[in-house]
């Protein structure tokens, strides 16, 4: 979940609540989701929270959040915006993977210290959600001052930047960061940002690029040049952002002017020519939902007004209008930063958030329905006990294994399906640790592992487990056939065949299955002390004592009997 | 009184003036001495009689002893013999030995003792016998003649014969008894006999005796010997429990693979493919091939749901949806996905409200093993299906829930989730520390969840560690000491059970 830093200072300056302490803060941050993880080391908050609204990625969208909380704000705020003097032309050469651009021209900016980590920090935040790590967006913010924008046409007074396409080693220019002249496939190689980005264009024919009149000044979504760096001194900035998806970029543009706002800029649109056609950014167009009174009733179980209905709105940032009739329904206005409203059901979330879900009375649903366990877990459960009863200890283990421990240290070849334990591996595609690379295919591998881990406790260890096992099986829909088996090993010093047999025996007994037990031999067991589980005429296991070669490689030094079979032929 | 006969027959033969040894009772009652023994300390115990104990020590001739005190020692035959035969002056080894009569292991002993004890040398296979030797005036010949009058010996001669094998010590406790005045007011008092027994025979059972005996006292305060029976796992307990409380809320239990296509996985909990959850890193993906057998209107659906949204005000994701990805094999990373299934009728059938399901099952996650995360867990998963069901009801079935674990005062976070809407984390108060902790996740499946599965009425649903669950009440530290293959044997042997 995303973590946001927030100084307390700087929440009571935006939110203009001077008087509220620290702790009062704390609270009614709770309230609104964003949970106190703890303090940065120069006292900012760190607030964590769902990656929905993401407009509060910043202290300014915090700060607006908590004014609507306090009653400070209602209803729909949208920043004034001037007419677009600059201009985003969008190359044909553009990469066809990242086709998308959209921009602002922020003017007046007062960017203190403050402000400024502020504004990196929510750049950085919405890379990292919105952007997915910049693949599907990434924000340029650049010092507008510095950039010399193309003449368009001999009538127009504009400016304009171009969005294109260029070869790898194409042109140079020096990123942030840099001292040196590199050409973008260059910046890949040698620069420390470069190299972080680089998998998100390496693949790319033509990389993207930004050019004003006097040349390449930004390489996205990799690095910006130098000349256009925003610092302290920057009051004039021109943000934009390319991606994968218009929505997406339109809508981070949207929540770094809204944030950029709140610190008293003024926002200038900008015309991005596509090929197709003129789009004028940002789109602070304020889109609409309907929902019905009797839906919000529903959900939060209580009776409401209308008139506390559109309260609760306006409370939330949102403007509602009621349309009478049969039912009454809102149309509801959505400001153009929020990115977590797909469904009008979002809406009532925010009217319930507003009345504050802690004051609902909690009720116990007034619906009957019979219970009852499913017939496998009923099952496993009888064996589970049978075994307790027989002495074993019941132990858990993972369904995850290594190909080691389960087929080379029990002796047993992979693929060898008649044996069991045998089967084919169902291997993790990329597995975090090399413990852990496949689901075990028999239950035995786990056992003896843990019998190697306690060597040092009190013997006799009877140990035994009911558990998952896999095993790929390409007929199966999931390609991955899967079973309960039981498992049990009995290691004391005197353990034989007869002591494993007579324990399954019991067990068979308690279930009223017939088990035979015929010869057979198996890699992990003593030739001739080896017996196949035979339940009920069908194949479903083995018994037997281990063979000393398994022994001696688990580093135990005493003799181990066993048995393992299919939980189902107790059924 | 009722005694045990022996003690009776002890009682009477001691005496509250004399001292008389365990010896002397056993003679006069005509018991064996350790049951006099054994009586005595009883009595003792109850006060009748006192003992004291004095330490004697018995030297005993062993057979070798025995001989030598008949024939003489070795040495001093040797000695007789070199005086018979030289007189005094040198004499070859063989005569002499020929002449002493003595044989085997005899030789040597009487060789090496001769030249100790300072009967002469022995040179060049001579033997020169001192001729001033006094033979009659050897200590340890006296010795042993003195053991075989029973008259009592020199320490330092009885340790040279210990060491030579002629003789054995052993130390002897001699208990002696006298009456005390209890036991001298019980006698007057009247003594009856009564037979004790140790150990109830299958006999006494069907003989009857058992009417007229009287059971030895154990010490019953005394540690018996461990023990060790098997028993459930502590998360299969808790499991259970769990299980137990969801039952008598009216729950059912669900079923269904470990291993699925993502589709059941993620896209129709309407996770966005693109969501981070769904990279590589937080996923098990299996290198298997992609499931075929998906019903093609629910994947259509489902996909419409992503891309357009649900309803006429719905939007869908801004984001890509591939099939294919849809198909592919994981590892489940929780345990909705048999919430999916069943809820689309492929598992048990279309289901009509009202519901209520659950799991209590492993799920996968590829996150960083340490003391309070495990790469696989097991996951509490409940929902309840109904027409309109509102946030009070969720909260109430919660509560409900939670207090069966003694965690009360539960507090709703608004959350969010991509598949729920509205969502809310649950605190509670910890039941030991009172500490305000998360419990678990929930909310509203979201329309875009249900419609797309063919459900028209309202879903609530959560889930929670099952471990989170064991290591908040019973205060595990390391949860890697219990599950999985480094588990503890003693830990679990010595867990408390739950109840």
């Amino acid at each position: 979940m995303p973590v946001v830093d927030v100084q307390p200072d700087e929440l009571r300056r935006l939110t203009g609540h001077e008087e509220k302490s620290d702790e009062e803060f704390k609270d009614d941050l709770f309230a609104l989701g964003l949970e106190f993880e703890g303090v940065t080391e120069d006292g900012a908050f760190q607030l964590e929270f769902g990656p929905d609204r993401l407009d509060r990625l910043s202290v300014e969208g915090v700060a607006r959040s908590l004014r609507y909380q306090y009653g400070d704000a209602r209803g729909v705020t949208v920043p004034k915006t001037n007419d677009p003097d600059w201009t985003i032309v969008v190359d044909e050469s553009v990469p066809e993977e990242r086709p998308y651009v959209t921009g602002a021209v922020v003017r007046g900016v007062d960017l203190d210290e403050a402000a400024l980590d502020s504004l990196i920090q929510l750049q950085e935040k919405l890379h990292a959600t919105m952007g997915r790590k910049r693949a599907k967006g990434a924000i340029g913010i650049h010092d507008l001052t510095m950039l010399k924008g193309d003449v368009l046409s001999e009538q127009s007074t504009g400016n304009a930047i171009t969005y294109t396409g260029i070869e790898p080693d194409g042109d140079t220019f020096v990123a942030l960061d840099s001292n040196e002249e590199l050409t973008p496939a260059e910046v890949l190689e040698q620069h420390d940002t470069g190299r972080k980005y680089a998998d998100l264009v390496s693949e790319y024919e033509r990389y993207p690029a930004i050019y004003d009149e006097i040349g390449l000044f930004s390489f996205p979504p990799v690095i910006n040049g130098r000349r256009t760096e925003v610092t302290t001194d920057s009051r004039e900035l021109f943000v934009e952002l390319t991606g994968t998806d218009q929505w997406t970029i339109d809508r981070m543009c949207n929540i770094i002017c809204y944030a950029l706002a709140a610190r008293g800029a003024t926002i200038e649109e900008v015309e991005v020519e596509y090929e197709g056609g003129t789009v004028v950014r940002p789109d602070f167009e304020v889109e609409t939902k309907r929902v019905s009174h009797d839906r919000i009733e529903t959900v939060l179980g209580v009776d409401l007004e209308m008139d506390e209905v559109i309260d609760l709105f306006e409370r939330s940032g949102l403007d509602a209008d009621a349309e009478l009739g049969d039912e009454t329904v809102y149309e509801v206005s959505i400001p153009p930063y929020r990115v977590d409203v797909l469904h009008p059901l979002d809406l009532v979330d925010d009217v319930g958030r507003a009345y504050g879900f802690n004051e609902l009375e909690p009720r116990y649903p007034d619906v009957g329905t019979v219970g009852q366990r499913h017939e496998r877990s009923r099952l496993e459960d009888a064996a589970r006990t049978a075994l307790v009863g027989l002495g074993f200890e019941d132990l858990l283990n993972f369904h995850m294994i290594s190909e080691e421990e389960n087929y080379e240290r029990m002796d047993v070849e992979p693929g060898s399906g008649s044996v069991l334990g045998g089967g084919e591996p169902t291997s993790i595609t990329e597995p975090y640790s090399e413990d852990y690379t496949m689901l075990r295919t028999w239950v035995l591998p786990s056992l003896t592992m843990v019998l190697e881990n306690n060597t040092h406790r009190a013997y006799p260890q009877d140990l035994a487990e009911i558990g998952h096992v896999a095993h790929r099986d390409d007929d199966e829909n999931t390609r991955v056939s899967e079973a309960r088996h039981v498992a049990a090993v009995l290691a004391r010093h005197d353990a034989t065949y007869e002591d494993a047999k007579a324990r399954l025996a019991t067990l068979c007994n308690d279930f009223g299955v017939e088990l035979e037990t015929p010869a057979t031999e198996h890699p992990s067991f003593i030739p001739g002390r080896t017996a196949s589980v035979v339940i009920d005429g069908e194949e479903v296991g083995i018994v037997g004592e281990l063979h000393p070669k398994v022994i001696v490689e688990h580093d135990l030094e005493l003799p181990v009997a066993a048995f393992e079979f299919d939980l189902a032929a107790l059924q | 009184m009722r005694l045990p006969e022996s003690q009776v027959a002890v009682l009477n033969a001691a005496s509250a003036t004399d001292e008389r040894t365990i010896a002397q009772l056993a003679e006069a009652t005509d018991l064996k001495p350790e049951t006099v023994t054994g009586a005595v300390f009883d009595l003792r115990d109850d006060g009748l009689v006192t003992v004291t104990e004095t330490v004697e020590e018995d030297v005993e001739l062993t057979d070798e002893g025995v001989e030598y005190a008949d024939d003489g020692l070795p040495e001093i035959r040797l000695y007789r013999a070199a005086m018979d035969v030289g007189g005094g002056d040198a004499v070859q080894m063989g005569q002499v030995i020929g002449a002493s009569s003595l044989g085997g292991p005899q030789v040597d002993i009487a060789l090496s003792n001769f030249a100790r004890k300072g009967y002469g040398h022995i040179d060049s296979g001579e033997l020169v016998p001192d001729a001033d030797a006094n033979p009659d005036a050897d200590e340890e010949a006296a010795a042993l003649s003195a053991l075989v009058a029973g008259e009592t010996v020199d320490t330092d001669v009885l340790d040279q014969l210990e060491s030579r094998n002629l003789v054995v010590r052993h130390e002897r406790t001699i208990r002696a008894v006298t009456l005390t005045d209890e036991g001298v007011t019980a006698l007057m008092e009247g003594v009856e006999a009564a037979e004790t027994v140790d150990r109830l025979t299958p006999e006494m059972l069907t003989s009857g005796e058992w009417e007229d005996v009287e059971f030895t006292e154990y010490n019953v305060e005394a540690d018996a010997p461990e023990v060790r029976g098997g028993k459930k796992h502590i998360l299969r307990q808790t499991a259970d429990r769990v299980k137990d409380v969801l039952v008598g809320m009216g729950f059912s239990e669900m079923e269904g693979p470990h291993a699925d296509a993502d589709f059941w996985i993620n896209d129709c909990l309407f996770m966005p493919q693109d969501h981070p959850a769904r990279t590589h890193w937080d996923r098990f993906a299996l290198d298997v091939p992609p499931m075929e057998d998906i019903p093609e209107d629910l994947i259509n659906r489902v996909r419409s749901s992503h891309l357009n949204g649900v309803g006429d005000d719905g939007d869908g994701y801004h984001s890509p949806w591939s099939e294919d990805f849809a198909r592919a094999v994981a590892l489940r990373g929780h345990t909705t996905s048999l919430s999916m299934r069943y809820l689309s009728g492929h598992e048990v059938g279309e289901l009509e409200p009202p519901q209520r399901y659950f799991s209590v099952e492993k799920v996968y996650r590829n996150d960083t093993l340490d003391p309070t995360h495990l790469l696989e867990f097991y996951q509490i998963e409940g929902w309840v299906m109904a027409e309109d069901l509102s946030v009070r009801d969720l909260m109430g079935t919660f509560e409900e829930f939670y207090s069966h674990f003694g965690i009360t005062d539960i507090q709703f976070k608004p959350h969010y989730n991509p598949y729920t809407e509205p969502s809310f984390e649950l605190f509670g108060r910890h039941p030991e520390t009172n500490e305000l902790i998360e419990i678990g996740n929930s909310g509203m499946f979201r329309e875009e969840v249900l419609r797309p599965l063919g459900v028209e009425c309202d879903v609530m649903a959560w889930g929670l560690a099952l471990e989170r669950l064991l290591m908040l009440m019973y205060g595990f530290d390391d949860i890697r000491d219990v599950h999985g293959t480094l588990c503890d044997l003693d830990l679990l042997r010595e867990t408390e059970v739950l109840r």
